[in-house]
This record gives C-alpha cells, sequence and structure tokens, in this order.
C-alpha cells in the first residue's frame, strides 16, 4: 500500500509536470490579455516531438543523443525523493537532500555538455551561462536545506516534513522565513524561469537554457523538455513539502489522500499563479545582474544557518 | 605471509630498477620488468588490502643496517596508504609502459624506468615508516626521485626554476616537518612512534601547539595547500604524464598521511582551534583552488590547481573531525574523519585518471593547451569515455566516487550544528556552504574540460588528425575509471574498513545511525537510472547526421565554438578579485587609441602570491646575507680572531652549562 502510492505520486510528478507548464503559460496569457493556448498544450507538443525525426549535428559525439535521456532519467530519479500525498517518498534517508541536488547537477553536467558537442556558438554560450547561474546556486540550495534539516534535526526530506506537519504554522521561526526567502530566489534560477532566465525568449542575447537546448530537436528535444518540465514540479512539490506540508495525508484513508490530493493541486496551482504573475510583472535581469539575485539567496540561507545555532 | 609479501615488495620496487639500468636496452627485458613491478605493486596492494583486517601491526626492523633506529610497521591507517599507493600505481604503470615506450628513448628511457619504482618505494617508506629517521629518509628520497624524474627532460628555460622552486619549497617543508619530529627529542628515545605518541600525551600545551603547527606548515607545503601551494602549479605541469599522475594522485596523499598520523595519532586530541586552523586553511585552499582552476586553459596546469582544491577538501573534511571531536561529538568526528580519507582515496584515483588522460591527449595531439582541442572523442573513444567518467567524479557527481565523499563532508558538518558551542554550531554548517560552492566551480570547470576536449569541433590540425591511443594506455584509463564507477556505486567497499581506521584514530566505534545511509540509497537510483537510459538508448530510432544551425550562413567553423576562456569568462567576472589578473593593453602609435596600428594586449594571473608574500621573504634573506658578508673581510687576522672568539666560547659553554 505504502509503496504502491509512492509509486503513484513519483508518477504524479512526472506525469502532471507538463500540465503545470500550460496552466503557467495559460494564467500568462491571461494576465497579458492573450486567449492563450490550452493547458495541455505540452503534452500536445511531447507528442509532436516524438514523433519527429531526431537530428543530429555532424561534429556530434554518441553523447549529444545520450545527455538528453541521462537529464531524464535523472529527473525521474528525483521525482522519487520528493513526498507528494503524506510524509514519506519512493526513495530517501538520511542525507537525501544531498544526494536529490546533486542529481540536478548530473542533469546540468551532460546538458552542459550535450550543448558544447553541437559545435556551435549558442551551445558553447548557453552552458557557459548555465554553469555561472548553476555554481552560485548550488550553496544556498544546499544551504537553505541545512537549516531546515537543523532545526527539524532529521537530515532526511521525510523527517524534515514529518517535523513540520507536528508544528503550528504561526509557530514556524525566523529559521523558516529566511531559508524560505533563499530556496525561492534559487528556486526561480535553478529552473530557469523570469528575472533569471526566460523559458519563452528565443534571442540569443538573454537565453540561457534555451541557447544550451538549440541543436536539439524531435525526441531528444522531448526530453530535454519534460525534464525540465518534471524539474520545475519536483522543485515546486520540495518546496511545498518542506514549508507547507499541511493537508497531507496523516492516516491511510482513502478520504485523507483525496483530501491530500486535493490539497497539494491547491497549494502547486497558487505557485502557478504566483509565477505568472511575477513573470507578468517583472522583467528578466541582466546576466551580470543574476549573481546579485543569488548572492541574496546565499545571505539569507547563512542567515538561516546562523539563525539554527542562535535560536535554540 | 603477509609481512613476507610487503618485503617482496619493497626489495622489488629496489632491485627492478637496476634490472632496467643494466639491461634496460633491450625491450622485452623492458617489457618483463615492467611486468614484474605491475605484478609486485599489485601483490602489495593484495597484503595491504588484508593488512587492513589484521589485528596488529606488521613490524620490519631494519636499525641493523641504519645508524638510527629504522623500522618499518603496517598498522591499519598504514595499510590504508600502502593499499592507496600499490592499487594506484599499477595503472599509472601500465600507462607508463606505453607512454614512456613512445616518447623517449635510450638512456633517459632507462632513466625514467630506473626512478619510477625508485619514487614509489620512497612513498611506501613513507607511509610504512614507524620512526622518525625512517619517515624523514623517505620523505627527502620522496623528494628528490620525484625531482630527478623531472630532470631527465632537463633544464632548459623555465623548466629550471620551476623546479628550483620545487625543490627549495619541499625542503622548506621537510625542515619543518624534522624540526615538529625533533620536538619531541628527550622526551622520546629512539623516536619510535609508539614512542612518540606516549611523550605526546605527556607534553605540555605549548610544545604541542608548536609540533601541531610545524607539521600543519611541513606537510601542508608537500600538500599544496594555499599560500604554499606556490611549486605545485609549476612543478606537476613539466613532469612527464605518469609521474605527474604520481606526483599529484599519489605523493600528495603522503602529505595528508603525515598530517593524519601527527594530528590524530602522534598527539593527543587537540584543541578546537587546531581544528578551525586546518579547517580554515582547507576552505581557502579549495575556493582558491577551484577558481584558479576554472581559470586555467594549460590541461595540467589545470589539473594542478585542481589538486589544490582536493587537498583543500581534504584538511576541510580533517579540520571538521578535530573541531567535532574537540566538542565532544566524537561519533560524527568518525565520519568526518572517514570522509577526509574517502576523499584522499578517490582523488588519488580520479586524479591520477585525469592526469594520464592529459596524457593520451598529449600523445595523441602534441598538446594539452584546451584552445587547441576539441572532437576528439572520435578518435580516442575509450580514453574519452574515462575521461567522462573521472571529470564526473572529481566534479562530484552522484553514482561516482568523488559524490560520497562529499556526501559525507557535508553530513558531518551540518551535524556540526547540533553541537553546545554556538561558534563551532554556526561555523561547521556555513563550511558546508563552501564546500557546495567549492563543488559548484569544480563540476562547472570539468564540464568545461571534457567538453572543450572531447567535444564539438576540433580548434586545430592536431586536434583533427589525432593518433589513436594505444591499447596499454586505454586500459589504464579503463581501470581508473572503472573504480570511480564501482566505488561510486557501492561505496560500502571502502567506507566499512575506513570507518574502522577512523574509529581506532578517534577512539570510538561508533557511528551516527545513518551516517553511512548513501551506500544503501545509491545502489537503487544507480539501477533505476541504467535502467531508464537503456530502456530509452533500445527503444530510440536513429537519428539523421544533419549540419549544425549556422543562422542561415554557408557554414561554422572552428573559430565560432566558444573556447574554454569565454567559458569561463562569466565566472571569473563575478570572483575577479579572487584573481587579481595583471592586465597591460599597449596600444601602438600611443596616443591615437582611435585609430590603432596595433594592439597587444597580456594578462597575467595569480603571481599575487609571489609578489605580496614571497618576494619580501626572499628579499628579506638576500638583505640579512648582504649584511652577513660583512664579516667576511678576507683579513687573515679577523678570522683568526673569530676562531678564537669560537675557541673561548666553547670552553665557557663546556666549563659551565
Amino acid at each position: 500500500m505504502r509503496l504502491a502510492l509512492t509509486i503513484v505520486q513519483a508518477l504524479l510528478l512526472i506525469a502532471l509536470a507538463p500540465l503545470l507548464r500550460g496552466i503557467i503559460a495559460r494564467l500568462k496569457a491571461r494576465i497579458q490579455n492573450r486567449r492563450g493556448a490550452s493547458i495541455l498544450r505540452p503534452y500536445s507538443d511531447l507528442l509532436k516531438l516524438f514523433r519527429k525525426e531526431d537530428l543530429q549535428p555532424a561534429t556530434a559525439s554518441p553523447l549529444f543523443r545520450l545527455a538528453p535521456v541521462v537529464v531524464f532519467a535523472c529527473s525521474v530519479a528525483a521525482a522519487a525523493f520528493v513526498p507528494v500525498l503524506y510524509a514519506g517518498a519512493l526513495a530517501g534517508g538520511s542525507g537525501d537532500f544531498i544526494l536529490l541536488v546533486y542529481l540536478f547537477a548530473l542533469a546540468r553536467f551532460f546538458l552542459i555538455l550535450g550543448a558544447a558537442d553541437g559545435g556551435s556558438a549558442f551551445g558553447g554560450m548557453g552552458a557557459s551561462r548555465e554553469a555561472l547561474v548553476s555554481t552560485l546556486a548550488e550553496a544556498p540550495l544546499l544551504l537553505g536545506l541545512a537549516a531546515l534539516a537543523i532545526v527539524a534535526r532529521s537530515a532526511s526530506v521525510e523527517g524534515i516534513v514529518q517535523w513540520t506537519l507536528t508544528q503550528d504554522f504561526f509557530q514556524l521561526s525566523a529559521v523558516h522565513a529566511l531559508a524560505f526567502s533563499a530556496l525561492a530566489l534559487v528556486a526561480i534560477a535553478e529552473t530557469g524561469r523570469i528575472p533569471v532566465d526566460n523559458p519563452t525568449t528565443h534571442l540569443e542575447l538573454t537565453m540561457i537554457h534555451e541557447a544550451m537546448v538549440l541543436e536539439y530537436s524531435g525526441p531528444s528535444l522531448a526530453f530535454i523538455e519534460w525534464a525540465s518540465a518534471i524539474k520545475l514540479s519536483v522543485i515546486s512539490a520540495l518546496l511545498i513539502a518542506v514549508f507547507l506540508p499541511w493537508g497531507m495525508a496523516t492516516a491511510w484513508s482513502a478520504g485523507a489522500l483525496v483530501l491530500a490530493l486535493l490539497a497539494f493541486a491547491g497549494k502547486v496551482l497558487a505557485i502557478a499563479v504566483t509565477i505568472a504573475v511575477v513573470e507578468s510583472s517583472v522583467a528578466k535581469l541582466r546576466m551580470y545582474m543574476v549573481p546579485d539575485f543569488l548572492g541574496v539567496a546565499s545571505a539569507l540561507a547563512i542567515l538561516a544557518v546562523v539563525f539554527t545555532a542562535l535560536m535554540r | 605471509m603477509i609481512s613476507t609479501v610487503l618485503a617482496f615488495v619493497l626489495v622489488s620496487l629496489v632491485a627492478i630498477p637496476a634490472v632496467f639500468l643494466a639491461f634496460g636496452k633491450s625491450p622485452t627485458t623492458r617489457r618483463a620488468a615492467c611486468g614484474l613491478l605491475i605484478a609486485s605493486l599489485a601483490a602489495g596492494a593484495v597484503a595491504a588490502w588484508r593488512a587492513l583486517s589484521l589485528g596488529e601491526a606488521i613490524c620490519l626492523d631494519l636499525s641493523a643496517f641504519a645508524p638510527l633506529p629504522f623500522a618499518l610497521a603496517v598498522d591499519h591507517l598504514s595499510a590504508l596508504f600502502l593499499f592507496l599507493i600499490c592499487a594506484v600505481s599499477v595503472p599509472a604503470m601500465l600507462f607508463s609502459s606505453a607512454y614512456l615506450e613512445g616518447h623517449y628513448e635510450g638512456l633517459r628511457r632507462q632513466v625514467l624506468w630506473a626512478l619510477m619504482p625508485l619514487f614509489l618505494g620512497s612513498m611506501v617508506v613513507v607511509v610504512t615508516a614507524s620512526t622518525a629517521f625512517a619517515f624523514l629518509f623517505g620523505w627527502e628520497l620522496m623528494t628528490l626521485f620525484s625531482a630527478a624524474l623531472i630532470l631527465v627532460e632537463g633544464t632548459d628555460g623555465e623548466r629550471g626554476h620551476s623546479l628550483f622552486i620545487y625543490l627549495l619549497m619541499m625542503h622548506a617543508g621537510a625542515a619543518a616537518v624534522a624540526a615538529s619530529f625533533f620536538l619531541f627529542a628527550g622526551r622520546a628515545p629512539g623516536l619510535e612512534f609508539a614512542g612518540l605518541r606516549a611523550a605526546g600525551a605527556a607534553m605540555p600545551a605549548g610544545l604541542r601547539n608548536a609540533i601541531f603547527l610545524l607539521a600543519l606548515v611541513g606537510f601542508g607545503t608537500k600538500a599544496g595547500i594555499i599560500p604554499l601551494h606556490l611549486w605545485l602549479p609549476r612543478a606537476h605541469p613539466i613532469a612527464p604524464s605518469p609521474v605527474s599522475a604520481l606526483m599529484s594522485g599519489i605523493m600528495l596523499k603522503t602529505a595528508v598521511y603525515g598530517l593524519v598520523r601527527f594530528g590524530f595519532y602522534l598527539l593527543p586530541p587537540g584543541p578546537s582551534w587546531w581544528g578551525y586552523a586546518l579547517l580554515g586553511a582547507g576552505a581557502l585552499s579549495g575556493t582558491l583552488g577551484a577558481l584558479y582552476a576554472l581559470g586555467e586553459h594549460d590541461l595540467k596546469r589545470l589539473l594542478a590547481y585542481s589538486s589544490v582544491e582536493n587537498i583543500g577538501l581534504i584538511f576541510l573534511a580533517a579540520g571538521a573531525a578535530m573541531v567535532l571531536a574537540a566538542n565532544g561529538a566524537v561519533d560524527w568526528a568518525v565520519v568526518a574523519l572517514v570522509a577526509a580519507l574517502l576523499h584522499a582515496f578517490n582523488h588519488a584515483i580520479f586524479k591520477s585518471a585525469l592526469f594520464l588522460g592529459a596524457g593520451a591527449v598529449a600523445d595523441a595531439t602534441h598538446t594539452v593547451d584546451l584552445e587547441q582541442l576539441g572532437g576528439l572523442f572520435r578518435h580516442m573513444r575509450l580514453a574519452a569515455i574515462a575521461m567522462l567518467v573521472a571529470c564526473g567524479a572529481i566534479a562530484g557527481l552522484p553514482l561516482l566516487n568523488g559524490f560520497v565523499g562529499e556526501w559525507l563532508m557535508f553530513r558531518s558538518l551540518v551535524a556540526g550544528a547540533a553541537l553546545s558551542k554556538a561558534s563551532a554550531a554556526i561555523v561547521l554548517p556555513a563550511a558546508a556552504g563552501v564546500l557546495a560552492l567549492i563543488g559548484g566551480l569544480a563540476a562547472s570547470c570539468f564540464a568545461n574540460v571534457f567538453a572543450v576536449t572531447f567535444l564539438g569541433r576540433p580548434r586545430s590540425a592536431a586536434a583533427e588528425h589525432a593518433k589513436p591511443v594505444p591499447a596499454a594506455m586505454s586500459a589504464s584509463l579503463a581501470l581508473l575509471a572503472g573504480a570511480c564507477v564501482i566505488l561510486g556505486v557501492a561505496p560500502g567497499l571502502l567506507l566499512r574498513p575506513l570507518a574502522e581506521v577512523a574509529g581506532e584514530l578517534i577512539g570510538s566505534a561508533a557511528v551516527p545511525d545513518g551516517a553511512f545511509s548513501i551506500a544503501s540509497i545509491l545502489p537503487y537510483v544507480a539501477l533505476a537510472v541504467a535502467v531508464a537510459i537503456a530502456a530509452i538508448a533500445v527503444l530510440r530510432r536513429r537519428a539523421r547526421v544533419t549540419s549544425t544551425w549556422g543562422c542561415g550562413l554557408p557554414g561554422l567553423d572552428e573559430r565560432m565554438q566558444y573556447t574554454s576562456t569565454a567559458f569561463s569568462k562569466p565566472l571569473r567576472k563575478v570572483f575577479a578579485n579572487a584573481y587579481r589578473a595583471e592586465r597591460t593593453v599597449e596600444v601602438a602609435p600611443a596616443g591615437e587609441s582611435y585609430f590603432p596600428q596595433a594592439i597587444s594586449y597580456r594578462s597575467v594571473r595569480t603571481t599575487s602570491y609571489e609578489r605580496a608574500l614571497y618576494r619580501p621573504a626572499v628579499d628579506a634573506i638576500v638583505a640579512a646575507a648582504h649584511r652577513l658578508r660583512r664579516l667576511q673581510t678576507g683579513n687573515i687576522q679577523v678570522y683568526l680572531l673569530y676562531i678564537f672568539l669560537a675557541l673561548v666560547a666553547l670552553l665557557m659553554f663546556v666549563r659551565f652549562a
């Protein structure tokens, strides 16, 4: 039962990831006074790409086509670590949040290699920028999660969630406020959303992620797109789980699980609305402003860790 | 039985060089001697591994042949490092068999072959020595043999200067190590390790601090801790690639061994500031080493700076172990020390692979300048895949061995938050942030290394027409890469013996719950990822080959690709303060900045240590020497006066002291 549930929630994150993207795109369109495409549009995009032919540059090595698959496999593996409906996940153990962060690093490593393999300037440019963002994002991401682990006295995501469930929302400490601010900023950078990166642009001066995948087409592109959708849903689910887990099923009944699902859907929808509003109202940062943005996140994360020692 | 094998290994490491020198002219003899060398190293590795599980130390007393007490002993810590030396040098020697044959000839090749086993033998003496004399003997030989290996290629131009700096700094470091041993003198006759340990426990705190600081400087110099790293990026690139692999992969680890031997064995548990000193030195070296590596485009210099970074990580973890132990958290101190030892092990494996890979690249293209490489994957598939694994491992990516060490470091640093002292509870988790930054920088650096070397278009004719790599080179790279994968997926193999060694040193058999839980998670994650990749790979159709999108232009060429320098530019710009590059732009003719005829641009990095630290010290020494020269008047009466004064002083000393 437990195993089945954990598999279901991992599959949920994987299967519904494109839907989240569709919802955000639709909400953005609405805010910008456009009709917008159907929220199911990302699925038809994926289907179309999977049916298409795969193209490979003449200069590329076998790594070029391996990279999207590794990226996808890592994202899928990451989805297994995040609790969604109850305080548990398919995979886990103490220190699993470090592994989760590094699985994304593994995916990014291959994405950078794939980008460079195309042999054009775009790939290298995107890879170089991605390296900048990800290098600076890693420390606040790990420190923010570590601060929560310290407060919850548990080094696993599951333990943090279980501890948070026993707390009262209004009793949460300054550590949570600081860690949440840090992780929210990092999440924006990690998932490539405005103001760090613009997922819809194809203007070479501004793009990061899109420049890296410019050479990909067909199924390879589909894997990359799906993987980045999964990354968005996994990171959203992780933030929800460690900061706002209330509503997760604590008893094993169908009613509790349905309620948990509804609560999760509501929280994800709130995140989607937030992203849509922010992306419609904020301009993308200049590339060299991004380090400052992540510097703020790092400072907040360090403060969160310092406060864990000061507030006990 | 084990002691016989170890004695055999030592004898063969001394005897094989004689064979190379005497009969090394014929290729058959060289091949046979090389085979014997590899076999005896492999036997040594097996014996060392067995010695890890033995209850007591194996001793070999050679005092009868030496002027001072000289004994070798293999306790658990020694066995661990002995295993490291023997196991990692097997692929390095396999690689040498192809590299030395292809790149050198005549007497030079024979001498190189003869020096290799001697160099390995000196390192074996260092890690198994159980008296101060034996340790210093091995330590000095290690420096001399490695310098001789560099010297074989001559001392023309910059090489001579680099070699001089190497020897100078090594001897300064050796002096500090010797001084730290001599501070024990009078309290431990014979200077045997067991006696030193007993004396260390009964010492006043001030003396212990002095010993620790001297050891930190001495071993820090050998390990290449910033700002004592000056020799490292100079000496490693000028050595033949297999020698660089031995120096960076193994020789630096003897410094780690020495530090652990002093800090956790000879001296009793120290105050927390020892730990903070180590931790601070490690964090500084780690961050700056990673940044300097990122800014390099000479592959071997880049790898040398990356060694500075990784040694920094090892020192950081060892420092964390000291802080944790000093604050009563001995169980987590064991985990931190395991992390340090494991990272030393991992670094030996992947850094050897990377230096050997650099050798393979140099063999195929005659250059290690990243700006000249590219697209080598198709010329050297197996070597490239091995290099991919090594780059991933050093970047700390999961499912490879580097990740496990970093994971353990994170765990123990974050666990430091539970310490009752607020300063420790803040510093240790904050150090986890530094660790994450270092990890991020290393990942970017090595993604760049692999991408620029093996992927994309070739950036020069040499890279375009690269020679295939000899099978022995590919095989040795594959061995090391295989070790990275096995230890990355099933780290339990090494964690258990390491935990025993660390527990013995710290004095706690217990390890906290879940401290090694990664060992049980990783196999499943590896399985899941492998199955997913395999399934997709089987199901996919073939791709159609087209040309790269060139914005509608007729074609792209290699000059339109990103280079290594371009790749690292954003990060170098953000961390500009760490580089302090000296830039000079000269516009000719002067004064006409809008219509110049020629512009020359020069940018030199990382010389600030020489300027700010070493130059004043050297100037002071030279000035003092000048002043002392006044004693040398050339007048014989004055010299007679000196002799007379010395005689009087000596008589006074003998009478009254």
